[in-house]
């Protein structure tokens, strides 16, 4: 959302030609003065040369926001699209909010990223009218050039000191989307061409002169620490160079990455260790924990009508459990970030979803300022929000520090990504459906037990929106329904977690639609005509802080039905399955599974897919956030992080498998056509994937699956 | 401490480095070629995937002595300019999301149209098995083989 107190100011000019500082997000914060009540979050520079230079506040990890948030600039100004480069900004006083997560990116910073553009258009166009002696409102733009009576044509960067100089337009005209030129367009990512000659830098491939590799020693067990170990062996390894305490283990830098791993394996063979308070965790004792808190006290996301008056009164209750594991977010990219100490400070390169906290936190390890830190963001291999986490930035400000300085690049080896991710907890759900005399859903109660996520954003508080957050996409069952209760009770668990793609969205989803499915056939009514009856005729509908309208979640239902050809006859053995949500209210999305199940082998073979995110800035990367969203949440299906002696069993992607091209379903995305501001696509498909597969699994064979993920003996 | 002789991307290396080491690293740190990836170093993604004598390895499984007297391709020499057939399908069907599984498939893709002209389903399938993408780019890596093997026009 944008602030009315947007606005934009020209930052510089002499030499640079037209800067644009585009101001966003301004909050008031007590005590501090007028001028830095505006924060400025992205920039654009026309050089003298025509050539445009946009420098993005959010960092890429696939999403294709150096893509996206550049055409909505481009559009409104009327650029040359070739002529265009873009950059990732650095964080400091002029981007105070680098966060990337959250599917946020594209809807939070469109219209102050439009009005930049707009704003630019309109005093390029007035440095031309003045310079020809004409009106403005003679002179029009196309593509880096203003245009004038008589043939006029003056291009952006000979315009570009002079249109320095005039005032900014506070309230610019936007484009009508009807005259978009490049919005809605498909256009290919701008990173493509670094990408596939190897030429894009990720933080793994940072070099700085003088360099070394480490890689730190860590416990396995989370928050355990070395007691004892003997450096002389890793020393022995050539080219190792030294051997440092940090806090979150014993680093070994060396010469090489390679050398840095073999001195490592050298130390952990003498390494004895305090495992700290979680040495007992396990999988199975949480469970038991959990599976008490279903029936324990919990805390109320949302109660409406009278629940357990309804159970009571029903003339048949169903319930059901479900569960869903841990998981590892096992980016491709591992963990890694590389800092140098200098004499003013340090500077970092950190694949960070969250530059600024990155800095906050090097900074209060180092004893500096954060705006002593200079902190770059590189390409990110993978975000999922694990690089939300600042564990692995801060930790290689520790090394380059305690190895003399640096510049030092600290890389995680497969099995530290495994081991000491910031997990995504396991859940138990507990659901109940009342059925009245009529058949009809009366009442729907909803239990979450787990790890709360939110305290690792809280620093281990309990926020007062703990139970609203961890029942998202319980919270908000779209359905009309009498009588519901959703509700969260807390089960600690002593190991790090963070956010990962979707959140709790994922299991919360797969619960909802998976019990709504048993419903459906328990009420002896198809799956599809439930729904729609359930959603009704209602259009805005209220979810505790967010607002869904039912309409637009009711059409890509309708949608996604019709084009995977709902209830058409399979051949035998496959059946289809359905799942639908609407996405904090923003992004709506509906999707069917067509599966089938031979000799104990699932095989999805196809997954249909409809959405509304409003607008469309970019039809291509659209369509590979459909993709990559329903990949990534069908490959949770097979994949989980258990414990054991408080460490994680898994280690790689040999034991935590990530969903292969092979099993990859033909997907098919369909967009439905919307005016509103659009939104964000990264993890709205995400939770569809695992209960449009399941409800299918049952429609092929009658057999109900409640527990993820599944494996040979699930089919049985 | 022997060097190791090698040739890559066309041009004749020295390498002075202890002979385990895998050729994933002596690309990436010793050569300064970080179009090559470090996925896992466990075999099991393909990311660090490269050709020796044209056909495609993994670079975190083989070793300085193995790759010594070889020729190795990376992704920075397959083409000049990024005009190589798979480069430009990749390209035309905009693949990459993150983008850092891509060289290595990039590479298995080049060396699979090297040995079958035109790969079937099965054999795209098989050829990137042991490839991990998180960002589930397959559906776009499909239809890039294809492309470049002058399926889709
Ligand atoms: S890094 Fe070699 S297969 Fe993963
Ligand atoms: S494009 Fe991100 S891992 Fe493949």
């Amino acid at each position: 959302m944008t602030s009315r107190r947007d606005f934009l100011k020209v930052t510089g000019a002499a030499g640079a030609g037209l800067v644009l500082g585009l101001h966003l997000d301004a909050k008031s914060r007590p005590g501090e003065t007028a001028k830095v009540l505006f924060q400025p979050n992205a920039f654009l520079a026309v050089r003298p040369d025509g050539t445009v230079l946009i420098t993005i506040p959010k960092a890429e990890m696939g999403q294709g926001v150096r893509t996206a948030l550049p055409l909505a600039v481009a559009e409104e100004m009327d650029l040359d699209w070739s002529r265009v480069e873009v950059a990732t900004a650095q964080p400091g006083p002029e981007f105070k909010n680098m966060q990337t997560g959250g599917s946020t990116s594209v809807s939070t910073t469109w219209t102050p990223l439009r009005k930049a553009g707009a704003a630019a258009r309109e005093m390029l166009k007035a440095a031309a009218a003045a310079q020809w002696k004409v009106d403005a409102g003679q002179c029009r733009t196309e593509k880096g050039f203003v245009l004038g009576p008589g043939g006029k044509k003056l291009g952006y960067g000979a315009l570009a000191e002079a249109a320095a100089r005039l005032p900014v337009p506070k309230d610019p005209l936007l484009k009508k989307a009807t005259e978009f030129r490049l919005l809605g367009k498909r256009t290919p990512r701008v990173d493509g061409p670094a990408i596939v000659t190897g030429k894009a830098v990720f933080g793994l491939d940072v070099r700085r002169p003088g360099q070394r590799f480490a890689a730190v020693l860590r416990c396995p067990v989370p928050g355990g620490r070395a007691r004892t170990w003997d450096e002389a062996k890793a020393k022995a390894v050539r080219g190792v160079k030294a051997v440092v305490q940090v806090p979150t283990g014993i680093a070994v830098v060396a010469e090489s990455t390679w050398a840095a791993f073999k001195g490592r394996e050298a130390l952990a063979a003498t390494a004895t260790w305090d495992e700290g308070p979680a040495r007992d965790f396990s999988s199975a004792a949480l469970e038991a924990k959990m599976r008490a808190a279903l029936a324990g006290p919990a805390d109320d996301a949302r109660r409406e009508g009278d629940p357990a008056k309804a159970l009571a009164s029903a003339a048949k209750v169903l319930e059901a459990e479900y569960s869903f594991p841990y998981q590892a977010h096992a980016t491709v990219e591992p963990m890694n970030a590389t800092a140098v100490i200098l004499p003013e400070g340090a500077e970092m390169w950190a694949g960070s979803q969250s530059a600024n906290r990155a800095q906050e936190r090097a900074a209060a390890a180092l004893g500096l300022k954060p705006d002593q830190i200079k902190v770059h963001v590189p390409l990110i291999g993978g975000g999922f929000g694990r690089r939300l986490g600042t564990d692995f930035s801060t930790e290689a400000a520790q090394v380059a520090k305690a190895a003399g300085g640096g510049p030092v690049q600290v890389v995680w080896d497969r099995e530290d990504d495994v081991r000491h991710d910031l997990f995504h907890p396991a859940t138990l759900h507990r659901l109940r459906a009342g059925l009245d005399g009529s058949g009809a859903l009366a009442a729907w109660t909803h239990r979450i037990a787990g790890p709360a996520v939110l305290r690792s954003w809280t620093g281990g508080q309990k926020s007062p929106a703990q139970a609203a957050v961890e029942s998202n996409g319980a919270l908000d069952i779209p359905y009309a329904i009498p009588a519901i209760a959703v509700d969260f009770a807390e089960v600690e668990a002593p190991t790090p977690l963070g956010w990962w793609r979707g959140i709790e969205i994922v299991p919360n989803v797969f619960a909802r639609e998976c019990f709504l499915d048993e419903v459906a056939h328990a009420q002896g009514q198809d799956p599809l005509a439930l729904r729609l009856q359930l959603l009704g005729s209602r259009g805005l509908v209220k979810f505790g802080r967010e607002e869904a309208d039912i309409r637009r979640l009711k059409k890509v239902l309708e949608v996604a039905a019709a084009k995977a050809g709902w209830g058409k006859k399979r051949p035998t053995g496959r059946g289809l399955g359905l799942a639908c949500h609407a996405y904090d209210g923003r992004t709506y999305a509906a999707a069917v599974a067509e599966v089938s199940v031979a000799k104990g082998q699932l095989r999805v073979h196809k997954i249909t897919c409809a959405v509304d995110c409003g607008l469309v800035v970019n039809p291509a990367g659209l369509e590979a956030q459909v993709e990559g969203g329903l990949a990534f949440g069908l490959s949770a299906l097979y994949s989980q992080i258990t414990w054991e002696k408080g460490r994680t069993v898994q280690t790689g992607f040999h034991d935590f498998p990530v969903l292969r091209l092979a099993d990859m379903p033909a997907i098919e995305a369909h967009v439905v056509p919307s005016a509103e501001a659009p939104s964000g696509m990264g993890e709205p498909p995400v939770p569809l994937a695992i209960p449009a597969v399941l409800n299918a699994v049952f429609a092929a064979t009658g057999k109900r699956i409640r527990q993820v993920p599944v494996g040979p003996d699930s089919f049985k | 401490m022997p060097a190791y002789q090698l040739t890559v991307n066309g041009r004749a290396r020295t390498v002075d480095a202890e002979a385990d080491t895998p050729l994933l690293w002596v690309l990436r740190d010793t050569l300064g070629l970080t179009g090559t990836k470090f996925g896992c170093g466990q075999g099991v993604c393909g990311s660090c995937t490269v050709h020796l004598d044209g056909q495609a390895v993994k670079s975190c499984q083989t070793s300085l002595r193995e790759a010594a007297g070889h020729a190795v391709l990376t992704v920075e020499g397959l083409s000049k300019d990024g005009t190589h057939p798979v480069q430009r399908a990749w390209i035309a069907e905009d693949v990459a999301q993150c983008g850092y599984c891509q060289p290595g498939m990039i590479m298995t893709a080049a060396a699979l149209l090297k040995r079958k002209a035109h790969p079937t389903d099965g054999d795209i399938d098989e050829a990137f098995a042991d490839h991990v993408c998180r960002c589930g780019t397959y559906p776009r890596v499909r239809k890039a083989v294809k492309r470049a093997a002058g399926g889709v026009k």
